[in-house]
């Protein structure tokens, strides 16, 4: 009987502790499955590996109130998915890990750590698994509150290179002021000022011992950015200057050599202007990046050798809108933030880009004619982007931008070097307790010779249409219906597309889609193909299951802003997540 | 063939997803992260927190369909939560800047009234051990009880169930 009662007491203690353990850990697991499969238009999948998976272990633990501590597992088995960096090429590695001390007042991380300066503009370390993306940074990071209105954040390291870490050392530091809270304006207002300096430092041995040319092996950046907010309306800018960089020579694609006889300095500015009020919002965004790729390694500048961007400092998105609907992400501007300059086959010159977007919501009213029972949602969006108009040169006069001397100056305002327009005009209308639709319209015109370095002279202009309604059944049944076709003499011509999705319950889905590129065109790929996918998911809770098996376009692959150029295949795809 | 593949190249990994499976249900704190305001400033995780009795936390995207399609959902009904159980719900937008300009024009063209934060380096969404959004949790006093992944239609009703579980 006693012992009886001894057990039963100590197993609560060994209950309250696995309680508390359990209480202060938590973790999550994504693991992502391809399994790439022969196809009877494209042919055979000729690499080796057929099934590949990539896989996920987070672990987060508090240890007190203050010291926390985590660890990031990946395993990329054989290997890294179609198309994703081969850097990541471990069976199974720790990735990051981390010990943190965070008070109200000081903040301080040994090990990986992920942060963003401003936008992003001058620093980001980020991760996105989607698109294989991990910058984050290994080294020490200090944040200090000296008030509730001042921020300060200092950062040394290096960045995350797959199972390695990079060359290149990276420091920055950065202050953030809220000055409507330091100088007691009213609290309808806001005001609050950024500071930030990146400096990377990577040693540099001359290809040419004899050249004279002072090469920097620091990379200095300076920004400053105000946020401006009054009442209704609200303005944002930001501006950053780089310091004298090497620049790629590329007159062979993949071999990666510098241009010793000049550098180059970068610059970036932003500046967003809104109002918006209950029912509508509108806002202005410019930008002008000139110059402004930044890596921790400058070998990395290579995009033919880095198509997924690691070890980018920066985070230079395209700005325009992001879309759902398939036929909408065929032609999707990315972003030229860079000085590149191409001398092979046909010369291709571009120092950056400059453009503008305008976004405009409205709600029509309930029970207005136009609002209807449920009111009406419209969303207005316009962008055009361009490339800077540059003037080249050469003082020794050799043609093919093959010269190392070659030197250029770029207009600060001059929108006439075209690369992309858009309109894009979407409806969202209640119909009823259970019928919803989304109406979308996008007009656009995109210059494919340069945003794809292709050679000929080829622009695509076009219009898509889609309509997707979704109608409830109740109890979480629920089914979707979408049509789209996008029209266009140019490039790959028509295309039209659909999708049927049916939810049995809230957890437990299935879909199928098709996109067809129906008409016969010059171009050979993607024509008169179906790109046809089935799949399923299943929820529960913070768990996800999902597998398709398709055919996926080749091509340029755009997710979350960032653009790569991806291999055509056919297979099937399995998705699964949870966290505790 | 396949599974046993798949097992295999899974395996270390599998192996400790069994022993957190006896983790699941954990109540563990919302974690301690810095987020923005639309007017830039910052605002702690724990402020949000000690400060509000009962909240739904939801991350969402400008970019990201079955989000806006959640928010237009509870934003019919929001009035009618806060009557039956005093819930505040915080939409954290998790748009970075390619898109978070558009944040601020369209939450007020919606019509929404949630309060609106910012999480533009993903902390909080990597603290939750998330990819995808949308991601919803219910906060009591401080400690996070409910969990999901993910928006179909109609599924508002079902959150709407497991706030009543935690209201008073």
């Amino acid at each position: 009987m006693l012992t009886c009662f001894v057990f039963a007491q100590e197993e609560t203690k060994e209950t309250s502790i696995f309680k508390h353990f359990k209480n202060n850990l938590s973790a999550s697991y994504e693991s992502n499955t391809q399994w790439y499969l022969n196809d009877s238009k494209f042919g055979d999948f000729e690499e080796e590996e057929h099934l590949r998976s990539t896989n996920f272990l987070r672990l987060d633990y508090s240890i007190s109130n203050q010291f926390s501590a985590g660890i990031q597992l990946e395993s990329y088995a054989p290997e890294n998915l179609l198309n994703n960096s081969k850097l990541y090429d471990k069976d199974l590695g720790v990735a990051t890990y981390y010990l943190r001390y965070a008070t109200k007042k000081l903040d301080i991380t040994l090990g990986y750590f992920y942060e963003q300066f401003g936008s992003g503009l001058i620093l980001r370390a980020w991760e996105d698994r989607a698109l294989g993306v991990n910058t984050a940074i290994r080294g020490a990071r200090l944040i200090y509150y000296p008030s509730n209105s001042i921020k300060i954040t200092t950062l040394y390291g290096k960045q995350r290179k797959g199972f390695e870490v990079s060359d290149g050392d990276i420091f920055g530091v950065d202050a953030e002021i809220d000055l409507s809270k330091t100088l007691g304006i009213l609290s309808s207002n806001s005001l609050v000022l950024g500071l930030s300096y990146v400096g990377k430092n990577e040693s540099y041995t001359k290809a040419d011992e004899t050249n004279t040319t002072d090469i920097p092996e620091l990379v200095n950046a300076v920004s400053a950015r105000l946020d401006y907010t009054h009442q209704n309306f609200y303005t944002n800018i930001e501006y950053i200057q780089k310091s004298q960089d090497l620049r790629l020579n590329n007159i062979i694609p993949n071999v990666v050599t510098f241009s010793e006889n000049e550098t180059f300095k970068g610059s970036a500015i932003s500046w967003t202007a809104g109002y918006s009020q209950k029912g509508f919002g509108v806002s202005y965004n410019f930008r002008r990046l000139e110059n402004m790729r930044w890596f921790s390694e400058r070998a990395q500048s290579n995009a033919n050798n880095n198509p997924t961007n690691q070890l980018s400092v920066n985070y230079l998105p395209a700005l325009s809108k992001q879309h759902d609907y398939t036929l909408a992400n065929i032609y999707l501007y990315q972003s030229q933030p860079g000085l590149f300059i191409e001398s092979y086959e046909t010369p291709l010159i571009k120092a950056g880009e400059i453009g503008q977007f305008i976004d405009v919501f409205y709600n029509i009213k309930k029970g207005s004619f136009l609002g209807g029972k449920y009111g009406t949602k419209i969303n207005l969006n316009m962008s055009y982007w361009a490339s800077l108009a540059s003037d080249f040169s050469d003082p020794t006069g050799i043609p093919y931008f093959v010269s190392d001397n070659l030197t250029y100056e770029t207009e600060f305002i001059n929108f006439k070097n075209k690369l992309y327009t858009d309109l894009n005009l979407e409806v969202r209308k209640k119909w009823s307790k259970r019928l919803k639709s989304i109406f979308t319209f996008i007009n656009l015109y995109y210059n494919k010779s340069i945003l794809e370095s292709k050679i000929d002279n080829n622009s695509v202009r076009a219009w898509i249409g889609v309509a997707d309604g979704t109608y409830k059944f109740g109890k979480g049944k629920s089914l979707r219906l979408e049509l789209q076709h996008l029209s266009t003499n140019d490039d790959a011509r028509n295309w039209m597309g659909g999708t049927v999705e049916y939810f049995f319950n809230s957890k437990f889905g299935l879909y199928v889609n098709d996109s067809y590129n129906y008409e016969d065109s010059k171009i050979d790929q993607d024509t008169k193909i179906h790109f046809f996918n089935i799949g399923g998911s299943y929820t529960k809770g913070a768990s996800r299951f999902s597998i398709n098996y398709g055919r996926q376009r080749g091509g340029l692959l755009c997710v979350g802003g960032i653009c790569r150029p991806v291999s055509q295949n056919t297979g099937v795809t399995i998705n699964f997540t949870t966290a505790f | 063939m396949f599974i046993i593949y798949y097992t295999k190249m899974n395996k270390i990994i599998l192996r400790s997803l069994l022993f957190l499976g006896l983790l699941s249900h954990a109540q563990s704190p919302l974690p301690s992260i810095e987020l923005k305001t639309l007017s830039g400033q910052f605002i702690n995780t724990d402020d949000i927190a000690s400060n509000n009795k009962l909240m739904i936390v939801s991350l969402w995207a400008t970019w990201c369909v079955p989000c806006k399609n959640e928010l237009d959902a509870v934003a019919e009904v929001y009035e009618d939560w806060i009557e039956e159980t005093n819930v505040k719900y915080f939409a954290i937008s998790i748009d970075d800047s390619r898109t978070s300009k558009r944040i601020k024009p369209m939450i007020d063209g919606k019509d929404w009234e949630f309060e609106i934060l910012l999480d533009e380096n993903s902390e909080l969404k990597r603290s939750f051990g998330v990819s995808t959004v949308p991601f919803t949790v219910i906060v009591k006093d401080g400690l996070v009880v409910y969990k999901h992944t993910g928006y179909t239609p109609g599924y508002e009703d079902e959150l709407y169930e497991e706030l009543l579980k935690f209201s008073e």
